[in-house]
């Protein structure tokens, strides 16, 4: 199971970095792809949708470079979706709050493990112009090279994860009481705060009125449906 | 004239057509065949996979487009000095960079015959780079990334998993015909894939998606305050509505995974009663 989440997470980190970029990395994607490898598709996509829409704003625009969502997302997955199923509670919303207190700073580590891999690609391109200068007709296929680091450490990452899947399940087992209900509004809140990112990825100076307005659509059509009801 | 034009004559001083020159093909060029550009059109699907901060794109660009050199310059010596041209600095929208890409190629092909200047695909990257990263960037991830995967959020309750498809049929579709189109535009057209690119109206394109995407971002919220106030639980509705307005208030301002501990934080206070 571990080697399995580790393969898929690599490969959605290569595919993330500079590989097709056809958004299999994006966690409503990678999240429920995660579920079907470990058993719990429900419970990958349950973790999915609010993780996508927490980091849709996220994009690498000049220097600035975005929390890397896929490797929290694979990681998550392959902590929460295992835990569940050892709990039989499945990927319900306090394990997914307290996986995500726990591992929500993978997301900045991540980030600084994508400027590493970046920084040593540069000696990738001193290889290469090495290689055109000795007459080599593909001197820059090395540059696939890069997609080594961010494959292995997302790898790395994601099994680790499953390994820790049991100490995530032992403590959803013991939380009762209030603090269960306290994590279970903890993910509430996430979900609340991802609407609202969703909301903010929108960058244009439109887009908090039009959403208001939808809104209070969805909410006036919700009252009409009652009212004819 | 544009540096970049097809038909731009050549400096007096400089080398091209000259039989001893740097750029002056020894042999005829030759034509690259269409499974050299499939190779090159499946090749630029990597071009980030060696981004560097020191030449940004230029490792990608150069794998991308070596096929379609080797089969253009037969000789060693043109084609190495073209292989080092396209080791330079590059920077694009990866899926625009096929435009550029194709455009290089096209222009390669008129170096070899020594009809251009060999600095002219060098000046057309450097030209048409920044402006189309721009598009790109404008386009494909802040506006039709968004809207796609809010169609999906929406759809979830319906489709289940088929959300998925939803999201990449729909996002995939226009992200592949786009870049297939302007690679065979460029590759056409040269510098002219300028043209194909302003006639695609891409800004006003990026504002209706954006538009549509906040639309939908405004639906989900709404259903989201629904769905807290099911079956009756006014309390759970305006806790989630009032999350979503200040949350909505406070992203711009803070750091999001800062907001991510906030909102946790004060779910599990409120929601277990710790105040």
């Amino acid at each position: 199971m571990a080697l399995a989440a580790g393969v898929l997470g690599g490969l959605a980190s290569i595919e993330r970095k500079g590989a097709f970029q056809m958004m299999f990395s994006r966690p409503l994607v990678l999240a429920p792809l995660m579920g079907l490898l470990l058993g719990d598709l429900t419970g990958g996509l349950f973790l999915g949708v609010p993780l996508e829409l927490l980091f849709l704003g996220g994009v690498s625009l000049g220097g600035a470079m975005p929390e890397n969502e896929t490797l929290l997302c694979a990681a998550l997955a392959s902590a929460v979706l295992p835990a569940g199923m050892a709990t039989a509670t499945g990927a319900d919303p306090a394990l997914c709050a307290l996986a995500l207190v726990l591992l929500a700073p993978l997301a900045l580590l991540g980030r600084w493990l994508e400027r590493r891999g970046e920084a040593s690609a540069v000696s990738l391109v001193a290889r290469a112009r090495v290689a055109a200068a000795m007459g080599d007709p593909d001197p820059a296929r090395v540059q696939l090279r890069g997609l080594l680091f961010p494959f292995f450490t997302t790898g790395a990452i994601c099994a680790l994860a499953v390994f820790s899947s049991p100490l995530l399940a032992a403590s959803r087992l013991h939380c009762h009481g209030r603090a269960l209900v306290g994590l279970i509004g903890s993910w509430h809140a996430a979900q609340a705060l991802s609407v609202a990112a969703a909301v903010r990825a929108i960058r244009d100076p439109r887009a908090v009125w039009l959403a208001g307005v939808a809104a209070l659509a969805v909410f006036a059509a919700a009252a009409l449906i009652r009212g004819i009801g | 004239m544009s540096p970049i034009s097809n038909s731009a004559p050549p400096p007096a001083s400089s080398a091209w057509k000259t039989p001893s020159a740097p750029g002056a093909p020894r042999r005829p060029p030759g034509k690259p065949t269409f499974f050299t550009l499939l190779r090159v059109f499946y090749r630029s699907l990597f071009l980030q996979a060696g981004w560097n901060p020191e030449g940004m794109q230029n490792l990608g660009f150069c794998f991308a487009i070596g096929p379609a050199l080797n089969a253009i310059y037969l000789d060693e010596s043109p084609r190495r000095r073209a292989i080092e041209r396209h080791l330079e600095f590059f920077n694009c929208h990866p899926y625009l960079a096929a435009a550029i890409l194709g455009a290089a190629i096209h222009q390669e092909q008129a170096v070899a015959r020594g009809e251009l200047a060999p600095e002219a695909p060098s000046q057309l990257k450097r030209a048409l780079g920044p402006p189309f990263a721009a598009l790109g960037d404008g386009f494909f991830w802040l506006a039709l990334r968004p809207a796609c995967a809010l169609v999906a959020a929406l759809t979830v309750p319906a489709l289940g998993l088929g959300s998925i498809l939803v999201f990449l049929g729909l996002y995939n579709s226009v992200h592949l015909s786009a870049r297939a189109l302007l690679f065979v535009s460029g590759l056409r057209r040269g510098p002219g894939v300028i043209e194909v690119v302003a006639r695609a109206q891409v800004p006003t394109g990026t504002g209706l998606l954006k538009a549509a995407a906040a639309v939908m971002a405004g639906a989900l919220a709404g259903h989201a305050v629904l769905a807290a106030a099911l079956p009756w639980r006014p309390l759970h509705a305006a806790l989630v509505g009032a999350g979503i307005i200040v949350a909505t208030l406070l992203l711009p301002r803070a750091r999001p995974l800062i907001v991510l501990y906030l909102a946790l934080v004060l779910g599990l206070a409120v929601g277990g009663g710790f105040f």
